[in-house]
């Protein structure tokens, strides 16, 4: 399946575990370091004024260095723990690998917000990627949060309208 | 006599070739698990990492952008000759193949508690990553054998390296970092695994057999007792990425190394990731002038 961001709510509502899809256009990444930083720009208001559009978003959990993206483990305390907050502030997708625990997957349900696992087949997502720039905290370097445009980025349901893969 | 240069180049290639390029023993253990993986979710993991390791070959691509840490093994033939700098041309050929490959830069600057905290950040430059302490050996005739290996970060988190009581049987201490294995497939992630592991009489000597059996480690050859590591992991039925089902081993290297008159063996395992062992020698030829 197809899917486009910004991600339409009635887009997430159609998704199942299991379901295979192709994500395109402009998606965030971000990890241990910039994703608590993004959640505490939105706890204190501050969201506007890093011009991030998170209605509808993807978030991917990885890096952006010169050898490429590719998913970190999405259950460490900082990525995990910012999925309550993005997802009520309208990130639709979290993009990363690992289980994830029960209260999230209820959090995701929720909010309407799904989570999707992919390899870390770097040298496809080479031939995925378009554009990239850093759009928030670049002190933070290949953990800055990028904005990456993609074209069919490979993924997976793993988590959706509360029932999880693993 | 083998020159700097030649020593040089022969590191820089096998450190891109380890990066970039899947072994043929690696391909078939992958086509073998297509054939075992009975989760069509399963199957399209193993599916996309036999793409990727197509593109990567083809491109020069990293396999996977946490590109690793460089460990480097040399034998050395008794006839060998060269000179004082071929340590230091080895090193010199690892900052150019991770300049060139490019690897990630993840060398962390500063010293003592600021390098410990990481909170000076990381250096731009891919070939400021040191490579591990080299492994040496010894080999017959004019060749030297060199060998990069590229450790990634997620099997360290899940590794361990520790005693265990065999108990006057054998299987005892296999079954035992089994369980290790089953218990960390899960969490690793990047599955299909390779419990890698290394069985010594120290801490050192252990972790030390544990990239020696990275280094001969060969998925068509499987030992009785690596094949039961291997059958303790894949009943977990954590699979491909976790998706479930058949494989989460694609199987598992182990060195036996000299024993202690003793109550315990020390055992390293390294929890490899599904592009473990990345690989590769480059072997020079002594002419001898």
């Amino acid at each position: 399946m197809k899917v486009k961001t910004p991600v339409l709510t009635e887009v997430v509502r159609r998704l199942k575990v299991g379901d295979r899809v192709e994500i395109s256009g402009p998606i965030y990444t971000g990890r241990d370091a910039a994703l608590p930083k993004l959640c505490r720009a939105i706890e204190e208001g501050e969201l506007p004024k890093l011009g991030l559009q998170l209605e509808g978003a993807v978030i991917f959990h990885t890096a952006v260095s010169p050898a490429g993206i590719g998913p970190t483990t999405s259950n460490k305390v900082e990525i995990e723990g910012s999925i309550p907050v993005l997802s009520r502030a309208g990130v639709r997708v979290h993009l990363g690998k690992g289980a994830l625990r029960a209260e999230t997957v209820k959090v995701l349900q929720e909010t309407g917000a799904v989570f999707m696992v992919t390899p870390p087949v770097t040298a496809l997502f080479i031939n995925n990627i378009r554009s990239r720039r850093v759009a928030a905290f670049p002190e933070d370097g290949m953990e800055a949060l990028h904005e990456l445009v993609v074209e069919d980025l490979p993924a997976i349901v793993a988590i959706a309208r509360g029932e999880s893969i693993f | 006599m083998l020159t700097d240069e030649e020593i040089r180049n022969a590191a820089r290639d096998a450190l891109i070739q380890a990066s970039t390029t899947f072994r043929p023993d690696q391909l078939k253990a992958y086509q073998m698990a297509l054939e075992r993986e009975t989760s069509p979710q399963g199957r399209w993991v193993l599916e996309q990492i036999l793409k990727n390791a197509a593109v990567a070959r083809e491109k020069r691509y990293p396999l996977c952008d946490d590109t690793g840490i460089p460990h480097v093994v040399l034998e050395i033939g008794e006839q060998v000759c060269m000179s004082g700098k071929a340590f230091q041309a080895v090193a010199e050929g690892i900052r150019e193949g991770l300049r060139d490959l490019p690897g990630r830069p993840m060398a962390v600057r500063g010293e003592g508690l600021e390098r410990l905290g990481q909170t000076l950040g990381m250096y731009d430059d891919p070939g400021m990553l040191e490579a591990a302490p080299f492994g040496l050996y010894w080999t017959f005739g004019d060749v030297l054998k060199i060998t990069v290996l590229m450790l990634g970060g997620g099997p360290e988190i899940r590794g361990k390296t520790m005693r265990v009581f065999h108990r006057h049987r054998g299987e005892n201490v296999i079954e035992e970092v089994g369980r290790w294995a089953a218990e960390a497939a899960a969490a690793l992630g990047c599955t299909p695994c390779v419990p890698i592991i290394g069985i010594g009489r120290t801490q050192y000597e252990a972790a030390a057999l544990q990239l020696a059996a990275a280094l001969e480690g060969d998925f068509t050859r499987q030992s009785p007792w690596e094949a039961k590591i291997t059958e303790m992991v894949n009943n977990t039925g954590v699979g491909p990425l976790g998706l479930g089902k058949s494989v989460t081993a694609l199987g598992s290297f182990v060195k036996i190394g000299p024993a202690r008159a003793s109550g315990v063996r020390i055992v390293s395992l390294r929890l490899g990731c599904c592009f473990d062992p990345r690989r590769a020698t480059v072997v020079l030829k002594d002419g001898g002038d």
